[in-house]
Parts: structure tokens; sequence; C-alpha cells
């Protein structure tokens, strides 16, 4: 579904992924692990198509298309989704005309008719239920006002509306209280399908007991350094960073 | 330095003359006034943006011929009176029939009432601040003379369409007059609006007057074409406890300019001035406002939004005046503008001028463009670049535009900033 080869790109003239390589296919839950600094958000950005990042080399295939040629807006429609690590507030723009305008857009890039207010209403109002968000929420500003929780939950609650083929989530579980994150977890879990893979960005590793992923892969200085199964996120848990002499600038445990 | 030019006399001889004695008379006096009245250049401080758009050329001396119809039906809901080419069309207005309220063409009032109207013409405007708006009263050929008297209210918003005919080319005056008896209440929505594509000049003032207690709310829409200039000026005064509740829109054009001056003179009166303009490609939209703080306890809520696409202008030059008397004045003024394009150029000039030591007074004026951080988490959503442009420019002023207490206006405006949106920024 997704191939990255030997991906790097730079923010303000600095290099920040060195030589990205990864595989991941349909129906598989990977999970990106690294200190503070180590280009995870990059990653996602640059997925999702942000330009203040540029690509210098490599290349990404998504379905087998070239991904990077493709508009951010092109890249959400035919399935790529970004949970933000710091969701965007805009004041003005209600959550409900924005969803509405997303759900849609897609919908009719994929040839399916759009859905009348009513009919997104109750959509909406069933799924902000899922993730614990009051449904006043959705005629609130977009993340306006939300606590940091309430705009986590906000990016699982888009993620279920849009149905996306490939979820990117990035650090989804940090600021997250232990109910909180359960609902989101949950909300992660029922995501999960065959046909759909998630990708996990996290420095710590707690939201991997909630959802298990079936990779795990460390990023440290813009490269992946080592790739395996759950037990690296364990061991990693068990070790700290250190363990594989990477620096982590945050001096915390890994443990969350 | 070059002498600066002066106000044609072609400007000075008005037009139609069916007008009561004592109008006719004010409206000669007026002229007579005028005569060598040097135009505003650069150095003119409230014309210092708008000087070079304004275009008084010869050809627009003349009168546009008012045929006494008014162009295509307009389907206005409710009370409404048309002006064309700044003569009232009695047969094309629909008017309420409700005691205590008085509405009538300038040209249909006895010599008694025109010589009282006479009288307080112009008396709600600063001469020097709105040199303009002499020149409509010495050519005003009709008007809308409206009484309240007390306790009287209008249960409905009055429209008052304002409509230009270009088919050739010429000027017009409309003129309205707003007596608001004390605790009566009016709703009155002025729209202008133009057809036919030669040079036109329409030059507009309206006065209010509110007794104690009276309550209005004022709509403005400015919407002409491309080949209309617009100078319109906007006089209030108000007595003790009373609101004006003021709600301008205006689209730009070749020269666009609202001067609105509100006084607040006896205790307890109070204003609101919202003001949404958007201007693109060469337009100019000039807007100045005072608001002269004469009494103590009076309040006074201004919010001004410019959006500027293309190379066009926008100016707000916001005046507050807090009088020596005027203690515990309360004053807040805010005016956030939006550039969305590198060519386009918003002035932005707060003045403030305090006089009285206890008052509460407080002001705010920001230039910025669209947050690019926003514009990327919208479109990451699979929301198209031009609709993320549009929710985020209508972000800017929606909050202004649902302050509009009549549907139907909130209903054009929202049509008229679609088609904006839509030349503005292009489909990808
Ligand atoms: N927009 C940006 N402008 C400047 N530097 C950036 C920007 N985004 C990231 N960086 C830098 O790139 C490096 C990697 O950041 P990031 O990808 O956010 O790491 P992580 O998400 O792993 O914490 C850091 O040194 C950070 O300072
Ligand atoms: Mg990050």
């Amino acid at each position: 579904m997704l191939s990255i080869k030997n991906l790097h790109a730079s923010v303000e003239g600095k290099e920040i992924l060195k030589g990205i390589n990864l595989e991941i296919n349909p129906g598989e839950v990977h999970a990106i692990m690294g200190p503070n600094g180590s280009g995870k958000s990059t990653l996602s950005q640059v997925l999702a198509g942000n330009e203040a990042y540029e690509v210098t080399s490599g290349e990404v295939l998504f379905n087998g298309e070239n991904l990077l040629d493709k508009e951010t807006e092109e890249r959400a429609r035919e399935g790529i989704f970004l949970a933000f690590q710091y969701p965007v507030e805009i004041p003005g723009v209600s959550n409900l005309q924005f969803l509405r305008t997303a759900v849609n857009a897609k919908r009719k890039h994929l040839g399916e008719p759009e859905m009348n207010a009513a009919e997104f209403m109750k959509l909406a109002r069933e799924v902000s239920k899922q993730v614990d968000l009051n449904p006043d929420f959705l005629k609130r500003g977009v993340n306006e006002g939300f606590s940091g929780g309430e705009k986590k939950r906000n990016e699982i609650m888009q993620a279920l509306l849009l149905q996306p083929k490939l979820a990117i989530l990035d650090e989804t579980d940090s600021g997250l209280d232990i109910d909180a994150l359960k609902v989101a977890s949950d909300g992660v879990n029922a995501l999960r399908s065959a046909d759909r893979a998630i990708l996990m960005v996290t420095h710590y590793q707690r939201l991997l007991n909630h959802i298990v992923p079936d990779h795990v892969h460390v990023l440290a200085g813009g490269r992946i350094i080592k790739s395996g199964g759950r037990e690296l996120a364990l061991e990693l848990e068990e070790k700290g960073y250190g363990w594989l002499g990477i620096k982590d600038e945050d001096d915390a445990p890994v443990a969350g | 330095m070059k002498p600066a030019s002066t106000l044609s006399s072609a400007f000075l001889t008005p037009g139609g003359q069916s007008l009561p004695q004592p109008l006719l008379d004010l409206r000669a006096q007026r002229g007579t006034a005028l005569a060598d009245m040097p135009l505003p250049t650069r150095k003119t401080e409230n014309w210092k943006y708008s000087s070079r758009h304004l275009k008084l050329s010869e050809e627009l001396a003349s009168a546009l011929p008012t045929s006494g119809k008014c162009g295509p039906a307009l389907a206005v809901p409710g009370y409404h009176v048309v002006f064309h080419n700044g003569v009232i069309v009695p047969e094309a207005c629909e008017l309420p029939d409700q005691s205590g309220i008085t509405i009538q063409p300038f040209a249909e009032l006895d010599d008694s009432l025109a010589a009282e109207l006479a009288e307080r013409l112009d008396n709600t405007l600063d001469a020097e601040a709105a040199q303009l708006a002499r020149l409509n009263s010495a050519r005003f050929e009709d008007g809308l003379y409206i009484r309240l008297a007390p306790d009287a209210v209008l249960d409905q918003p009055l429209f008052i369409i304002s409509q230009t005919d270009a088919s050739c080319s010429g000027s017009a005056y409309p003129r309205l007059y707003v007596d608001a008896g004390r605790h009566s209440q009016l709703t009155l929505v002025e729209e202008y609006i133009s057809s036919g594509d030669q040079p036109a000049l329409v030059n507009a003032v309206s006065e209010f007057t509110l007794a104690e207690g009276a309550q209005v709310t004022s709509v403005r829409l400015s919407a002409e074409g491309e080949n209309v200039q617009h100078v319109g000026a906007t006089g209030v005064r108000q007595q003790a406890h009373s609101r004006f509740d003021s709600h301008c829109v205006g689209f730009g054009g070749p020269m666009r300019r609202h001067d609105l001056q509100v006084r607040l003179e006896q205790s307890g009166a109070n204003c609101r001035l919202n003001g949404v303009v958007v201007t693109q490609g060469q337009q100019h939209y000039d807007n100045h406002t005072v608001i002269e703080h004469v009494a103590p306890h009076c309040d006074s809520e201004e919010t001004y939004r410019n959006i500027a696409a293309g190379q066009s202008h926008a100016v707000f030059n916001g005046r507050i005046h807090i009088h020596q008397d005027a203690q515990k004045s309360n004053a807040n003024m805010s005016n956030k503008n939006l550039l969305l394009s590198t060519g386009a150029e918003i002035d932005t000039k707060p003045e403030l001028e305090i006089y009285a030591d206890d008052v509460k007074c407080a002001h705010g004026a920001t230039i910025g463009q669209l947050d690019k951080q926003s514009i990327f988490y919208l479109v990451s959503r699979g929301v198209s670049r031009h609709e993320a442009n549009t929710l985020l420019t209508m972000a800017f002023i929606n909050e202004l535009v649902q302050q509009i207490p009549v549907e139907s206006v909130r209903e054009t405006t929202q049509i008229r900033l679609n088609q904006f949106f839509e030349t503005t920024f292009e489909e990808a």
C-alpha cells in the first residue's frame, strides 16, 4: 500500500529525513518510535503533503502511484489521513461545516453522492459519541478552545468520518489521560481492518499497550535504525533509547 | 506649488426643480457656498488615500435623467422606497400605513415642513470632514423624509433601494432624513445598486436624529457597478439613552467612500458600528468614521473588517473623540484586515482623542494574511484550496455578517461574497 524508498526531506534548508525506507501493507499496523526531534512529525507531514517540508530525494508510492506528485487534498481524497500532533485551531469555521465539506469532497472524488446537512449531522453525532465528544463540539469553531485531549479525540473522530486507507497518527497519545487514551485507542482499533493500514508515530510506548502493532521501527537522526515486532517496543520501554545508543532530548523514561 | 483644482462649476447647476421652495432655496445657498470648492488632494488629510480615485470629470456633472420609472421590478419584501437616479418613484414604493409614522418624498412636503427640514438638513455632519456631503445639498432633486412620532414603532424593516441607471453618464444625489421621536423604533435598509455601464457618480447623504430612547437600526449595502463612483455620508445625532445600530457592508468599486459620523450628545446614548468591506481587482474602498462622545455615560462599540484581494486598496480611518465632559465613556474600536494577495493594500488608522480622564477606551488594528497552517489543516482533510480559502476568509467576517438583523440582507450579502470568492480564489 505504502512504499517509501530512500526518502530525504529538509525544512528551512536543514536535512531532517536522511533516507527512510518503509513498506506498509493493507491490514498492518506499524509503529514508529523515536526520541523528540528524530523526524517523526516531519515524516508524517511529508506524507500528508505539507509544502513547508521539501523532499530532496527518494520516492513514495501509494497504491502504486507516485504520492509526492499529488496535491495534499488529492492525497486525502485517495485515502491518506494525518492525525496532527498539534491540531490547528480555526475560529469562525464550524467543525460541522468543515467536516461536511471534507466528507463531501471525498465522496465527490469517489463518485459518490454528497451528503446533505441532515444526513451528515446524524452521522457526525454518532461518530462524536464514539470518541466521547459531546456533539455540541460540532457547532464550535474547529478545535477552538478544545483541551489537548479533546483535540486528539477530534482527530480520531475525523479519521472515523473519512475512513482513510492509511491513517497516520502523530503522537495521538500525548496529552491524554488514562481514560481519554482508552477512548482514543478504541477509536483507532475501530479503524483496523483488512484493507486499511495504520502508521502510529509515538515517543512513548504506552499507546502500544492499547493498539498492538504488527511492526515497530525506531527512528533516530532521520533514519530507521531498527525494525522488529511488537517485542521491540517492550524492549525499548525496559531499556530506554540509550540502549540503542540514541540520545533522547527529553531525558524522560520511555515508559509512559 | 500648483494651486489645487476646484470643483467644476458644471457640478453646481442642479437639475429638477420640483421641490418645495424652502428646499430649493437651501440648495441654491449651498451651491453658492461651494463655488470654487477645492477638490481634495493627497495633502487633504482625510482624503490622503482616496483623492486619486475620485474623478469628478465634467461628464459626471449633469444629473442622470429621471424617467420617473424604475428599472426591472424589484423583489423586495415588505416596505420599500425606490430612488431612481436620486428621485423617488412613488408607484414603485410600498409604505406602511401606521399612525405616528410619516414617510414622504421631499417633493411632496408642504412648505412649513419643508422650511423646518431646510433648517435641519446638514446639521448632523461636520462640513469639513465630509466636504462632499455639501455637494449633495447643492444638488439633491428629491429625498426621503421619515418622521416617527414618540413611541411609534415601525413593525418591519423599511428598504430604501437607491438605483442608479447609468445608461448615460452623469450623477445622482439621493438624500435621506430620519427624525426618530422619543422611544420610537425603526429598522432601515439602504441598498445602493446600479445598472448600465456609463461612468456615473452617486453622492448619497443620510441623516438621523434620535430623540431620547429612540432605537434605530441602519443597514447599508453598497453594491454598485464598476462604472459607478460612490461618495456617501451618514450623520447621526443621539439624545439620551438612544441607540444607533449600524451595519455597513461595502463591495469595492473604482471609488467608494463612506463617512459615518455619530455624535453621542446626551447621557446614556450608545451606538454600535459594524462594517465589512471586500475589494478585489483594482477596486478602492475608504471608510471614515467619527464617533463624538460629547456627553458622559455613553458607549460606543465599533468593529470594522476589510478584506482586500488583487491589486485593490481598502482604507479604514476611525476617529473617536471623547470630549472633556464625557466622563465614564466606554469606547471600543476594533479594525482587522485581511490581505488576500501581495498586490493588495490596506491602510488603517485609529485616531483617539481623549479629553476626559475617567473613560474606558480600547482600540486595536491588525493586518494579516490567511494562515498557512490552517489552510494545510483543511486541505489535508480533502477540502479544496478554493474551499479552504473561502472558509477561512468567511470566518474572518462571518460574525459581522450574522449580526446583520435583516435576513434578506444577509442573503444578498452572502451571494455577493460568494461571487467575490469565486473570482478571487481560482479553482484548483
Ligand atoms: N517547520 C519547521 N521549521 C523548522 N524546523 C523544523 C520544523 N519542523 C521540524 N523542524 C526540526 O526538524 C527536526 C525534527 O522535528 P520533528 O519532525 O518535529 O521531530 P519529532 O516529531 O520526531 O519530535 C527538529 O530538529 C525540529 O526542530
Ligand atoms: Mg513530533
